[in-house]
């Protein structure tokens, strides 16, 4: 449905987006995750056919964005970044105006503004000016005026961006209901965002693709396996509780395949040990609970599901490894950045 | 076909004229050139004792135009690009001519909407002075106020597509008429093909002709083109903000 085919962008002396090609089958939900400067808005804005690509070709339901743009832009609904809006016109005829401009006929027009004004929650609000909209409302707007010709691929950058926490939850719903009757293209930095809504993550570093696929296929072929135990000992047969860690540690290290053990004490002498292995090892589930020591009591024990985020990580450490090769120090910051930003998202998208 | 570039286009215009009376500035802009023209008729047009002219109101629109045209026409792109909504107008499906030209009519509707209510003052003389008026002069001027015009907006979308910034364009569009207005004064300095030059380039002769009453296609042949062009330089700024 989208075709990205090796997709450069320049500005200035700028390298922008370094040949970035992914294709999004219909009924794809993607979502494409990167820090600020990685590419993704350029990409977005190059698929939704608002910058021409330097080099390489978009296209979008077999209609090529540069050759048959009008016949592409047709078949796409695209909410930039931000939201921009007419302030001084009422969301109703903001929304005409939109249907006037995307050649609806006027039965046609009628039918599809009620209706996008439905789906979007927007009837309380459809008379007043959209410059005196709440940030949610707008947004709101903006998503309601880019389905208004039904499109067949939505294209979404930062959708929740500047939200507060309730406007987020609102938004992403809706996006969530939206997502299941098209191709969707979402940029984000908020990760438990994607996860929630996206089958499929593009991940960006440096205007190129890092990774993409299944968040499940990039936690098999990126993240590292681990497994969570709450475990209690028998303090009266260990004597000393340090010496009965230390014992406990030791015997998961023997495990074969554990490459790491980590001890958290909890209350009422409970202990989390978050254990480490190689992917290759299998599962260790029996053997870890063979290791704890006779008397011990486990409450729980689980494998750890990789995480969007420890995934995100690891790609972009590791892009920030290839990036070092040609300029020492700089992957290092761009980690720090990037760590420094998903910390900010995920505290306004968790809420 | 046409009409895949017509209607969007239309959309466009539309809602650029209604943007105008959505926000003060359209509605005072209107005030003003009613009140400033209103005055010039009731003391200069409206003379007992001397033959019936509509001279003075058609001289003092003309320059009333120069301040009101670029202030019609300075938010045309300009704002679009300040405030991003230019970015959904290009990723919709509307071709980037289809796209500058609705805007400029847009405007070029606004000017129409401040001129029409002026024919009160034809009308009124026509209905207080005996003889009647000659009809020819005042349709002239008419013609006339409606190139100048067109020009003057034309102008100003061409300055408003070059920046995001309004005020800027104001000026430019500002700079722009003046240049075309005095550019004579320094063809009698110069000689041969630049002299030639200049003086095609220059408005003023052609508002006089005007004002004697003829309508000479020569003339309209020169508004149109200037204007096309302006319209046309518009297009190559839009569409290149697609490579920048």
């Amino acid at each position: 449905m989208v075709v990205v085919d090796d997709v450069h962008k320049w500005f200035g002396s700028v390298h922008a987006v370094r040949g970035v090609s992914f294709e999004l089958p219909a009924g794809t939900v993607a979502g494409l995750l990167g820090h600020n400067g990685a590419g993704k808005s350029t990409t977005i804005r190059m698929i939704a056919g608002y910058i021409t690509p330097d080099a390489g070709r978009v296209s979008i339901a077999g209609h090529d964005m540069t050759d048959e743009r009008l016949q592409a832009t047709r078949q796409m609904g695209y909410l930039p970044e931000s939201t921009p809006l007419y302030p001084e016109m009422p969301t109703k005829d903001y929304l005409e105006f939109r249907g006037r401009l995307f050649g609806l006929s006027r039965e046609m027009r009628r039918k599809r503004v009620d209706e996008v004004i439905e789906r979007c929650w927007l009837k309380d609000v459809r008379l007043r000016r959209v410059g005196q909209l709440s940030k949610g409302y707008k947004q709101r707007v903006g998503l309601a005026a880019s389905l208004l010709h039904e499109p067949r691929v939505l294209l979404l950058d930062e959708p929740t961006s500047g939200l507060d926490p309730s406007q987020v939850r609102e938004t992403r719903d809706l996006v969530r209901e939206l997502a299941q009757d098209r191709t969707m293209l979402i940029s984000s930095h908020v990760l438990p965002e994607v996860e929630a809504i996206c089958n499929r993550v593009i991940i960006f570093a440096g205007g190129k693709v890092r990774a993409a696929g299944g968040v499940q296929e990039l936690a098999r072929s990126t993240g590292a396996a681990g497994y969570v135990v709450e475990v209690k000992l028998d303090a009266s047969r260990a004597g000393d509780g340090g010496a009965a860690l230390l014992a406990l540690r030791e015997a998961m290290m023997r495990v074969g395949g554990v490459s790491d053990v980590n001890m958290t004490t909890l209350q009422e002498g409970w202990t989390r040990v978050e254990v480490q292995a190689s992917r290759e090892s299998g599962d260790l589930r029996e053997a870890i609970a063979r290791a704890v020591p006779s008397g011990g009591v486990v409450r729980e024990l689980r494998p750890k599901a990789a995480s969007l985020e420890s995934i995100f990580m690891r790609v972009l450490e590791q892009a920030a490894r290839e990036e070092g090769t040609l300029a020492p120090g700089a992957g290092k910051q761009s980690i720090a950045d990037a760590a420094a930003n998903n910390t900010r998202a995920s505290d306004g998208g968790g809420a | 076909m046409i009409a895949a570039h017509v209607l969007p286009a239309w959309a466009l215009a539309r809602r650029e004229l209604s943007s105008y009376f959505r926000q003060p500035a359209g509605w005072i802009i209107i005030a003003l050139f009613l009140l400033l023209t209103g005055v010039v008729f009731a003391f200069a047009v409206l003379v007992p004792a001397r033959p019936a002219s509509m001279r003075a109101f058609f001289d003092a629109s003309g320059w009333l135009l120069l301040p009101v045209a670029p202030a019609i026409s300075m938010r045309l792109l300009a704002e679009e690009f300040r405030t991003g909504t230019v970015e959904g107008l290009m990723t919709a499906p509307i071709s980037t001519p289809a796209l500058v030209l609705g805007k400029f009519f847009g405007s070029v509707l606004f000017l129409l909407a401040m001129l029409v209510p002026t024919l009160v003052y034809p009308i009124t003389l026509m209905a207080v002075s005996d003889p009647v008026p000659d009809m020819g002069p005042i349709v002239a001027g008419y013609v006339c106020l409606l190139l100048l015009g067109v020009l003057y907006l034309s102008l100003g979308l061409l300055a408003s597509s070059a920046t995001a910034n309004a005020t800027l364009a104001f000026i430019v569009t500002l700079f722009l008429i003046l240049a075309l207005l005095l550019v004579g004064t320094l063809g009698r300095q110069v000689d041969g093909v630049l002299r030639e030059v200049i003086f095609a380039m220059s408005l003023p002769p052609r508002l006089s002709d005007f004002a004697k009453g003829v309508i000479a296609t020569n003339h309209i042949a020169w508004f149109v083109t200037l204007s096309v062009l302006a319209c046309g330089v518009a297009m190559m700024f839009v569409q290149w903000r697609r490579w920048r």
